[in-house]
């Protein structure tokens, strides 16, 4: 028995995190549920402009939607590929399923995930930092979800509920929100918190497409920090 | 918006899809609790810390969320009240709605709500809208488990790259997005830099005496007083 365990406890040393089956059950099940919920949410999104051209007889042509889609897509359709694959080493499966359902990424999802996994002290990229932002995240949406609901039905008497003078002081919500979650990493990798922000200041004169800077300065942050841990590692163990 | 086209945005039939497309995410955020609860001991969160991590989710989008429903109100008159809840209900803020609702109104040759705002004016943009949202939810729906088995692989290889990669991408994403807000102006310079500062105040004296509602509360009190410092600078410039 005791034995056993010592075996566990190296085993799990030297591979810091074994996946269990537990996981592994809940990527599962992540699938399954991420995947029917936004085909039934597709399904409803081709259904409801079906519905006014076909059943109302509002049809405006395909010509005419063709155009507004194509006019879409050169807007903004490149996000539609690289916001999912920018977010998703943060987001982990179950979050990206939840965070590109309900939107707000940036300004409401991934902030609540990593208020959640900090309120938990768990580090990133850990079993316990995916579950515990996973938690955050759905209790971010189904908020958000509820006070939308809430403001289209009572129109102004939700809004009207926060004062007119404190109304305005949220223009300032996104600054507020970002540098929250920059002050988290502040706190706890300092150095890197100068890093990112110097590379975001970079990408931000530089002039690459705006639509493509967040990737970018995701993708030189990775490389930047992938190769200092590297070394650490190596500095460490020789 | 012309009355006629009024009556079709706010029709029954539209109304039902809104709350249905709504019903779905509260299913789906409730079942991902769900699941997420069960995988939680073994993952090493106690009781007591999953509720601490849903806690936490709750007090921190209440901020953000107020945010998100002010600027709506804007678009329900653009739009109708229901189409307004599915499109701000999913993926695709309100600004992308706008844009897209522009460009839609564009494509059938018309000025949103202007003069020839028709019915099947009003259908090129909700089919823009729509169509348009789509992309990402059809991406996720595709590309999810790829991205999966991809971060599994890496995983098996180097666990320790994972969790640098994933520190990295955040960094770098709230770094730029951060800097990008702050740059837009004094209010929005000292609104972040405050935010910042209280948020750093608030996590050491919550690590130095342990306070965990301290921990829970970090995010909104960082954000309130990141808001109330911008709007005092611009009051005082």
């Amino acid at each position: 028995m005791s034995m056993s365990q010592e075996v566990v406890r190296t085993a799990s040393k030297a591979k810091p995190e074994p996946v269990s089956s537990s996981m592994t059950r809940f990527h599962e099940q992540s699938h399954f549920w991420g995947r029917l919920t936004i085909l039934l949410v597709m399904i409803a999104s081709v259904g409801l402009p079906m519905y006014l051209s076909f059943v109302l007889g509002a049809h405006p042509g395909w010509g005419a939607i063709f155009a507004g889609l194509l006019g879409y897509a050169a807007f903004i359709g490149v996000l539609w590929i690289v916001e999912p694959v920018t977010y998703f080493p943060i987001l982990g499966i179950g979050g990206t399923y939840i965070a590109f359902l309900s939107g707000n990424i940036a300004n409401l999802c991934v902030p609540c995930s990593s208020a959640a996994q900090k309120a938990v002290g768990a580090e990133l990229g850990t079993q316990k930092a995916e579950i515990a932002g996973v938690l955050g995240i759905a209790l971010a949406s189904l908020t958000n979800t509820i006070i939308i609901i809430l403001t289209v039905l009572g129109g102004t008497f939700i809004v009207n509920l926060i004062p007119a003078s404190i109304q305005q002081s949220f223009v300032f919500v996104l600054p507020a929100i970002f540098g929250a979650v920059l002050g988290q990493f502040a706190f706890s990798k300092p150095k890197y918190g100068v890093m990112a922000v110097l590379i975001g200041i970079g990408v931000f004169f530089s002039p690459i497409p705006s639509l493509i800077k967040i990737a970018s300065c995701v993708a030189i942050s990775i490389a930047v920090i992938y190769n200092v841990e590297k070394a650490k590692d190596k500095k460490a163990n020789g | 918006m012309p009355g006629n086209v009024m009556n079709i945005a706010s029709s029954n039939i539209v109304w039902i899809v809104a709350f249905f497309v709504m019903g779905v995410v509260i299913f789906q955020a409730i079942m991902f609790m769900n699941i997420a609860k069960k995988a939680a001991p073994d993952a090493g969160l106690t009781p007591t810390e999953v509720s601490r991590a849903i806690r936490t989710g709750f007090i921190s989008s209440l901020g953000p969320s107020f945010g998100i429903a002010i600027v709506i109100v804007s678009l329900i008159a653009l739009l109708g009240p229901p189409i307004t809840m599915m499109r701000i209900g999913i993926i695709g803020s309100a600004a992308t709605e706008t844009a897209a609702a522009h460009i839609g109104a564009k494509a059938f040759g018309v000025e949103l709500g202007g003069a020839g705002f028709t019915e099947k004016a009003f259908a090129t943009v909700v089919w823009t809208m729509c169509l348009g949202g789509m992309g990402w939810l059809l991406v996720t729906f595709l590309f999810t488990k790829s991205l999966g088995k991809a971060e599994k692989a890496i995983r098996r290889k180097n666990p320790k790259a994972v969790a640098s990669i994933s520190l990295a991408a955040m960094l770098g994403a709230f770094g730029y997005l951060a800097s990008e807000q702050m740059l837009k102006g004094l209010g929005f310079f000292f609104a972040g830099i405050a935010s910042l500062g209280i948020m750093i105040i608030c996590m050491s004296i919550a690590e130095k005496k342990n306070i965990s509602w301290l921990r829970e509360w970090s995010l909104g009190i960082s954000m309130v007083c990141g808001m109330i410092a911008g709007t005092m600078v611009i009051a005082l410039t």
